[in-house]
């Protein structure tokens, strides 16, 4: 085959992908109105599938910080921090974020996907285990792959699947990785980090969990789900975005093992790659800040996701096993879900689609994620949206 | 008796065979199990879509004659783990193509 033929694949994809009208993946938001509004070919339109959970990213503190960053600091670091060196924010944020952990070491990386390949990668060697869950994210994936260590899946959420697997690798149990999502962010669904924290325990592995959807979300501090089910102080490796609830863009690993701070010097993710901008890190810290000091925000969270997830569930849908501000309503078929993702854009209702396999089970999803910044009345408009998919299938 | 070398090539490769053969019949056996699970995997989805419904042989491929996908073949994985009481390491599939390449890999993690 030559090098460019297997192009003719992924369009035949990309076509099919266009074939109900409008391409997902291809979504352009013309302007954007606010945290949960955006003008889509004219129509305003309720941005119902952005990871926004607080809704910061119009946040007037936030955007202050980064507008005092970039005129103080510049635009850009033009290089990694191991060659060019770190600005004083880089390291403040890496305090900050320790701190809210109540762990003794952090490190930042310029995405989140870089974090989850840097510190992956750092801490397993070819010869090491890695129990993946079935479900994890891409980058989980990429990070065990890149690292050359020996890599097993577990099904997901299933701790008796784990054991079985940990029983299975023998010695090499107590030398292995255990890795998981506090919430999995197609179906919104939490880990058993308890029965895992047990496990690994047991075997004497270690425990990497990736709280990317979870931080500012779960938790009576939003500190995540490790937070929420009491074991923050038993994880070996915390890491997560920023992406998302701090509505920015970066990354972070937090550790009580002092081997964090040489990650440094072996994850490639981190060494060879620019670090953040100063007005990135800047909007962070204070959206950081901002989650620390403002649990209200979290409560209309809750609430916001609460009245959507038994919006639709009364309207006959079935959704995710559990309820949280990812709300996936399963469609079926990959092209029923195409044309309704597209009917729903057409409404004005911006939601993601979620086909196989990126979709966990064969089936096709509209995911749905909830902000603390949509209000009752959008709430009501997606509701009622789906209700009109509902008549019209 | 003074084995002459000609006489104990013979033997070695007759040996030979006879390993290969238990082997063979061992990986037949294999790729049967796989097969089985197989067919109880994709049976839902047969169920659904009857036109779909091949005969599985060695020569089987896993993703243009059966149409799965990457993650329906990681998902097969953890049944077949679980089937035969064995850790595949996702690395060993990225040389599998058919159910005999599969068979090969349980193959070599059973012995090993």
């Amino acid at each position: 085959m030559a090098l460019l033929d297997k192009f003719e694949a992924v369009a035949g994809i990309a076509a099919g992908l266009t074939g109900a009208g409008h391409n997902p993946t291809q979504v352009v938001i013309d302007e954007i109105l606010s945290a949960t509004e955006g003008l889509v070919e004219g129509r305003r339109t309720v941005l119902a599938g952005t990871n926004n959970y607080l809704g910061l990213t119009f946040d007037k503190a936030c955007i202050a910080a980064g507008i005092k960053a970039l005129e103080t600091q510049g635009s850009g670091t033009t290089g990694s921090r191991m060659a060019n060196g770190s600005f004083a924010s880089h390291a403040a944020l890496e305090r900050e974020l320790a701190d809210f952990y109540g762990m003794p070491y952090g490190m930042v990386f310029s995405t989140g996907y870089a974090a989850n390949l840097g510190a992956l990668a750092a801490l397993l060697s070819p010869g090491d285990s890695v129990l993946l869950d079935g479900d994890a994210h891409a980058s989980l994936y990429d990070g065990c792959r890149m690292s050359g260590a020996d890599v097993f899946r577990f099904k997901h959420n299933d701790a008796d699947s784990l054991e079985k697997r940990m029983l299975r690798l023998g010695d090499r149990a107590q030398n292995c990785l255990i890795v998981a999502e506090g919430l999995y962010s197609v179906l919104g669904d939490c880990a058993p980090l308890r029965d895992f924290v047990s496990i690994r325990d047991r075997f004497g592995a270690r425990l990497l969990v990736d709280e990317a959807h979870s931080l500012g979300v779960y938790g009576t501090h939003g500190r995540g789900v490790s937070e929420a089910q009491g074991v923050l102080d038993q994880i070996d490796f915390i890491v997560g975005t920023f992406s998302k609830s701090l509505g920015a863009m970066g990354g972070f690993c937090v550790s009580p093992h002092a081997e964090l701070q040489l990650f440094r010097y072996v994850a490639r993710a981190y060494i060879f790659t620019a670090s953040s901008s100063p007005s990135i890190v800047a909007t962070t810290r204070e959206a950081l800040h901002q989650l620390r000091s403002r649990p209200e925000l979290r409560e209309q969270l809750w609430r916001n996701a609460r009245r959507l997830y038994e919006g639709v569930q009364a309207l006959g849908f079935v959704t995710g096993p559990e309820m949280s501000p990812v709300v996936a309503v399963r469609i079926g078929s990959k092209e029923d879900a195409l044309a309704s993702w597209n009917r729903l854009l057409e409404k004005g209702i911006y939601v993601n689609l979620m086909v196989p396999p990126a979709s966990p089970d064969s089936s096709s999803y509209l995911r749905c994620s909830v902000s603390a910044a949509h209000t009752p009345g959008q709430i009501e408009t997606i509701i009622e949206a789906f209700k009109e998919l509902r008549l019209a299938t | 008796m003074e084995i002459q070398p000609r006489d104990f090539h013979r033997d070695w490769v007759s040996e030979a065979l006879q390993v290969g053969a238990i082997l063979n019949s061992n990986n037949a056996e294999l790729e049967r199990q796989i097969r089985d699970l197989l067919v109880h995997y994709l049976e839902p989805a047969w169920a659904a879509e009857p036109q779909n419904r091949i005969a599985i042989t060695g020569a089987t491929n896993l993703t243009s004659d059966l149409t799965l996908d990457s993650f329906q073949v990681m998902e097969f994985l953890m049944e077949i783990e679980d089937a035969l009481d064995v850790a595949i390491d996702m690395k060993s599939l990225s040389d599998v193509h058919t159910v005999a390449d599969l068979a090969a890999v349980v193959a070599r993690q059973l012995g090993s």
